[in-house]
Formats: C-alpha cells, structure tokens, sequence
C-alpha cells in the first residue's frame, strides 16, 4: 500500500487529521527533540496495550496487544511526534486513568473488559467533538492520537495482515472483480 | 579497451535517456564511457527492501528527523517514504536557489530517477508538435511525429510498453503488450462517459512501462506495487533491468560512478567537443576523458547546467549560449489537483493484486470534437483509479471493540478519482542559470530556479477541476470532492526545456538531431531538449529521441562528418 493512501485512511478512520503537525508527512523528529521526562516506563506500555487491545480486541484473529502495538505507539510518538504533541500523550495517559476513575472508580488497568470499553467509547466521542471545535493552536486529543496509532500499528502489523486478510506479498496477477460474499477474507 | 581515457563516445549520467544512449551506442559497436556522478546501485542486489514486509519497518512509511532536516523539498511531497530516503540526493551537499518556489526531485546515484520513475508512457501526436507553430508560443518543432515515430517502436519494444490499442489521434498506438486491466468499475465509467460525450472522451487503460509478458530475462509484473523500492522480478524498465545489462552485453561500456562531469573539453578551432572533465566525488581529484562524441542526459536542468559550465572562455554564457536561449524556457507538467467521489454498488467483487498504475483519460480540450470555447491553449490529462475502502475508513457508530474491529475488516464502498496532469507553456522568462555566489559541497557554481506557471495554465486548472467533475458525475459517482493544491514548477517532476530544439540557430540550442548547433558532436538528448511540452509523462519520448539521435551520431562519425 501506498503510504500516503495509508495514512490518509488512518486520518478518515479517526474522524480527522493524522496527528503529530506534519507528523508522518514531513516525518519524524529526532530523539534529541524528545522532552526531558517523557520517557515510556513498562508500566505505560502496558497501560497502552490494553488501551489498543479495547480499541482492537482479539476475536477471532489475534488482538492489538499480540501485535505488540503499545510498544509501537511509544516508538512513534519517541521518534515521530512533535515536542507538544509528546507531551500531550504523555498528559493523556494520566488522564485516561483519571476518567476511568471518575467513570468506574477504579483505574484503567484495574477496571474489566466491558468498563474499558464504555470508558474508550466516550473519550472517542469526546475526542471527535475536541478536535471538531479546537482551535488550530490548541493541543490536539490524546485519545484520538491513541486510537490513530493503534490503527495504523495493528493493521501493519503480522498479525493484523495475516490474520484478518488475504495478505499476498505476491500477488502475481491482477483481477479487478474477484466474487465477494461476507466473511470473505479481503486480498491485500 | 580504450587507452590513456579515449573512448569513441563519452554519455553524461545513467539514468532513463543515458541508459538508452549507452546501450544504443554499444550495440552499434562504439566504445563508451558512461559516468555517472552518484555510487552504484546494482540490480536486484541493492533492492534492499524490496522483498521486506510492511511491519518490518519501523515507522510503517515515516522519515526521521535527521532526514526531515537533511531533505528538506522532499519533504514538500509524497516522496518522504522511509523505504526510498537513500534514492533522493543529499540536499545539503548539492543545494540549489529558489528565485521563485521551484521543486527539484533528484536522484544521483546509478540508474538515476529510472529507479522511482511514474512508468507512464505515452507518445506525443503531431497534435503537440504542431502546438507551438499553431498558436505561436515558444518555437516550432524541428520534427514531426514521422519523424520520431519509428524511434517509439523501437524503444516500446525494448522497453516493454503495456496498453490497449485505442486509434485515438491525440495519443497514438504503439507496440504494446497486453494492457493491465481496467477493474469492473472503471470499466463502467469509462462506457458511461464514452455515452455521456457521444465518444468524444475516453477512459483507458494506463500504458505503462510494467511488463506483462516476460521479455528478455525480465519476469512480467508481480503486481506489488512497490516499483520504487526496486523490482527483484525485473517488472518494470530501469537503466538497471534493461538497458545497463544490453550495454554490458557488448563489452563495449565502461562505467565510472562518482564522477561529476563539470565541463565538456572544446575545441574553438575545430568548433568541436574533445571529452569531457570529470571531477571524482570520492577524492576531489581532476581527470580528462576524451571522446568522438559527448551524449549530455544528466537530466535537464543538470544537462543545461553542464552546457552553462562548458567553454566559457569562447561563450561566456556557456557551450550552446549564442541563441539567448540557453537555461530558458523551462517548463514542467502542473498537477496536485483532482476530483474523487463514491460509487454505488459492486458490493459482490473485489480487487485482487495490487497494480502499479489504473487507468489514463487522454486529452480532449482543444482538440478536434471539443465542443466547448476554452479561456487557455493546450490542454490536459488524468490519471487515476477506482478501488474499495478498507480498513482506514470511517465506521458511523461504532468507535471501538470487536465488531468496529470486524467492521474495518471487511471492504467498504467503492470510490474512484483522478489527477490531472496539465501542458505548461514555453514561456522565455521562465529560466534557470548559474548562481555564482553559491557553491554546492565540491565548490561547484549551484543552479538558480527562476520560473512559475501563469495565467494560461492557471485557467486550465480551473477547467481541469470542472471536466473532471462533471465526467464524474455523469458517470455517477457520488459526494464528489476536489482538491487544488497549487503548483510550483517541478513539482511534476516532468522538468525539461532549458537547451530547446529548433530549425534555426538564432533561436534554439540544438538542432532536429539534438547536437549543439555551436558543436554539432555534442548531443543533449534529455528533458533538456524539449521546445514544448505536451501533456503527456515525457520518459518514453526522451527514450526515443536519444535513440534517434544515437542512430544520427554513428551515421555522421561513419560520414566522418563529426
């Protein structure tokens, strides 16, 4: 796929703009614009698996937290992000513990599957409605930087291509109209 | 082979017109030295991601900082990829001046931009050649399509041209292999609009230079659409699939990388070329090579710049300055603007296969059966696709958790769009020349980029935006968005003109042969060389013309007229 196809969607899929200013677009910035503090401890890459393993559960096929995509989110946003976007997602984890706590009484890694749930189903609306009405200087929603890179890792990952589509580094032929029912796998 | 550096022919850069040169050149049994100013870049051995999966790179697409900053007009792109960063030349080594915004997409390395070319290939009709005659922009054409005509043959059939046969006038058949396939939507449109305009318009199928049919010891396309990283199956043309290993075949090339060629030797007396100075990148050190002939393909805007630095103690301005034309007349294609919409339906097929193109509407402004009063000369043309959601779209109420998951999972509608790619006039005032206040990391005078679209191709986008829309529409796609991104020249990465063709030497560089009119065993057969520059992808035509002009330079030196 195309990379700028690839994160056009990821920026249609989240309702907006791919996060990071320029972010993939103009590309990462260097480890030396990293702010002082902001590194990733285990226990945030833990915290983040099982945000993107709400956002994208195991099912039939393997989940976010399998394709190891909270350890992905912390490379991206290391090498990618701008300096108030870092600090923003940073920020975004205390206050996604926060709002669990509020919502269920209990952090989010304390809370069960159902409560996580209901907790990402109401940031991701509160995150579509920030970013719809923010100001172009204002920061841009932790949430919504959370589930973009969730997307973008799991479905670039192994197990996301492997699992849930037709991957085909091979194709060899082309056919613009392959019959297509429900439940068939897609060719990618 | 050749001894104390005399060769029978001297070609400037390796990429899709140096390629040609040399291979063509060889193959007529002269000895030749190809230098290129960038290291090596050996087929299938250096296509080191090619065969790589997507989560096998870290970034999955993205450039680091140390490249943003390193890459600046890259950056201004979509070519900021991280599976190509090592192709584009390293822009604080080999800066340039920017008098008005001007992109220039560089590859020094061997093969050139033949590597990351766009593989679209279209022959111009006597439609473009006749344009400047016509309506008096720029300079007539010192050739018409009969003259290059047989020269297409020649390079489609080497180079391997897929495409349909379609009779159109404005866009004329050529030795094709089988096109790659229209999918069943687009197949729809394009009869839709053949209707709706009465078959005055056309959708067709892209003509590429992707192989469908095994040629030489080239595998047809995979169909991964990752040209750009290299094709380990040798899919597509390159210097390096094609031309460079024909060349070998001779034992006739010799190959030197790493080597700016800074002048081209003259002789004022004999009024001829004797080689060429070569200023090695790796130890700075000097050397002379000399040659019956110099073939100049560094690309346009570095062919000029050659010429500019060539014997300046005879024509200040440089070899091929005497008409006032040299580094004038640059021109480029105008683009980053389209029209994408949805279409209802067609919910029982998918795509499988990944092509490396999709499908072309070829001009029909301004041309014979255009019905309607147009505000510019010239025109335009589109390329595009259509292609089913994935998983990047947008699912109404449904934000997270397993369904969303199986949601994404399954393909979604299916959306269609198009890109219009525009003829930029020759207009004098756009030039390029020598800034000598600035010097690039060798101590070499860097270019200086003085040109911009005008109000001609700027009323063209308006109609190019307008066409499409309402192609479209007729052809019932949906929620139709346009987008204009504005244009500053080279963006199209179709740079040429600077060292035009023409009858007379008052006002042109070259003549109908590409020799240098002030040295007639100088040819510049690149981008360079063009005095208009039609709609279409320019690669195949400048195939042709060195070919042609190849052909002309061993039938002279056998006249020993050079």
């Amino acid at each position: 796929m195309e990379r700028r196809e690839l994160l056009k969607m990821v920026a249609v899929a989240t309702g907006g703009v791919v996060i990071g200013g320029e972010f993939f677009l103009a590309g990462c910035k260097s480890k030396d614009a990293e702010v002082a503090g902001t590194a990733f401890s285990s226990d945030n890459i833990a915290l983040l698996d099982e945000v993107a393993e709400t956002i994208i559960p195991k099912t039939a096929t393997a989940g976010a937290k399998e394709a190891e995509v909270g350890k992905f989110m912390t490379v991206m946003v290391n090498d990618c992000y701008e300096e108030a976007d870092q600090k923003t997602f940073h920020e975004g984890m205390k206050k996604l513990d926060e709002a669990c706590n509020k919502m269920h009484g209990h952090s989010f890694m304390k809370a069960e599957p159902a409560h996580r749930k209901e907790l990402l189903t109401s940031l991701d609306k509160e995150a579509k409605e920030y970013m719809k009405n923010k100001k172009k200087e204002d920061p841009n929603h932790y949430f919504l930087m959370m589930k973009q890179l969730t997307l973008l890792g799991y479905f670039t990952s192994k197990p996301g291509l492997e699992q849930n589509f037709n991957y085909q580094p091979v194709p060899a032929k082309y056919d613009g109209a392959i019959p297509y029912k429900k439940g068939d796998k897609l060719f990618v | 082979m050749a001894d104390n550096n005399t060769y029978d022919a001297i070609v400037v850069g390796s990429g899709i017109s140096g390629g040609w040169a040399a291979k063509e050149l060889c193959e007529k049994g002269l000895k030749v030295l190809m230098l290129e100013r960038g290291g090596p870049y050996e087929h299938l051995k250096d296509y080191k991601t090619a065969t790589k999966d997507p989560w096998e790179f870290t970034h999955r697409g993205a450039t680091t900082a140390q490249q943003k900053k390193d890459y600046p007009v890259i950056h201004r792109g979509w070519a900021a990829y991280d599976r190509i960063m090592d192709a584009w030349v390293n822009e604080i080594d080999s800066p340039y001046t920017e008098i008005k915004p001007f992109t220039w997409w560089r590859v020094y390395r061997m093969g050139g931009r033949s590597i990351l070319w766009g593989r679209q290939s279209y022959r111009w009709s006597d439609t473009d050649f006749e344009a400047n005659a016509k309506d008096g922009h720029g300079i007539d054409w010192p050739i018409r399509y009969n003259d290059i005509a047989p020269w297409y043959d020649h390079v489609e059939k080497f180079a391997g041209i897929s495409g349909s046969l379609e009779g159109l006038p404005q866009l004329p058949d050529g030795k094709f292999m089988p096109p790659i396939p229209l999918n069943m939507v687009e197949k729809d449109v394009a009869e839709k609009i053949k209707n709706f305009y009465k078959g005055q318009r056309h959708l067709i199928n892209s003509r590429t230079a992707n192989i469908t049919e095994p040629l030489s010891e080239r595998t047809n396309c995979q169909f991964r659409n990752r040209c750009w990283e290299g094709c380990p199956f040798g899919g597509y043309f390159s210097t390096q699939s094609s031309t460079l290993p024909a060349a070998m075949k001779t034992n006739n090339l010799t190959v030197r990388p790493l080597s700016i060629v800074t002048k081209i030797l003259y002789d004022k007396d004999k009024k001829k070329a004797t080689g060429v100075e070569v200023l090695d990148a790796s130890d700075n050190k000097t050397y002379e090579f000399n040659s019956k002939i110099v073939f100049v393909c560094a690309s346009a805007l570095n062919s000029t710049w050659l010429l500019f630095n060539s014997a300046t103690d005879v024509f200040p301005e440089g070899l091929g300055s005497n008409s006032g034309e040299l580094g004038h007349n640059v021109m480029d294609h105008h683009y980053n603007l389209g029209v994408s919409g949805e279409i209802d339906g067609y919910t029982d097929i998918q795509e499988q296969g990944r092509r490396p193109c999709g499908f072309y509407i070829p001009r029909f402004a301004n041309f014979t059966g255009d019905s309607k009063k147009r505000d510019f000369v010239r025109g335009f043309g589109y390329q595009g696709s259509a292609s089913r959601q994935n998983w990047g779209r947008e699912i109404a109420e449904l934000n997270v958790g397993g369904e969303f998951k199986d949601a994404l999972c399954e393909p979604g509608n299916w959306r269609i769009g198009a890109t219009g790619f525009g003829e930029i006039l020759p207009y004098h005032e756009n030039k390029i020349y020598l800034d000598k206040n600035r010097k690039d990391k060798w101590g070499l005078p860097v270019l200086a980029m003085d040109a911009e679209i005008k109000d001609n191709e700027m009323k063209m986008r308006v109609a190019i935006k307008e066409e499409l829309k309402e192609m479209l529409d007729a052809a019932g796609v949906k929620n139709l968005s346009t987008y204009d991104s504005g244009h500053a020249i080279g963006h199209g990465i179709h740079e040429m003109g600077t060292a035009r063709m023409g009858n007379d030497p008052k006002t042109s560089v070259l003549n109908k042969h590409n020799q240098v009119w002030d040295a007639m065993n100088v040819f510049v057969t690149d981008g360079a060389c063009m005095a208009s520059a039609s709609c279409v992808n320019p690669s195949l035509t400048y195939m042709a013309f060195t070919a042609r002009a190849a052909d002309h330079a061993v039938n002279e030196l056998k006249k020993q007229n050079l």
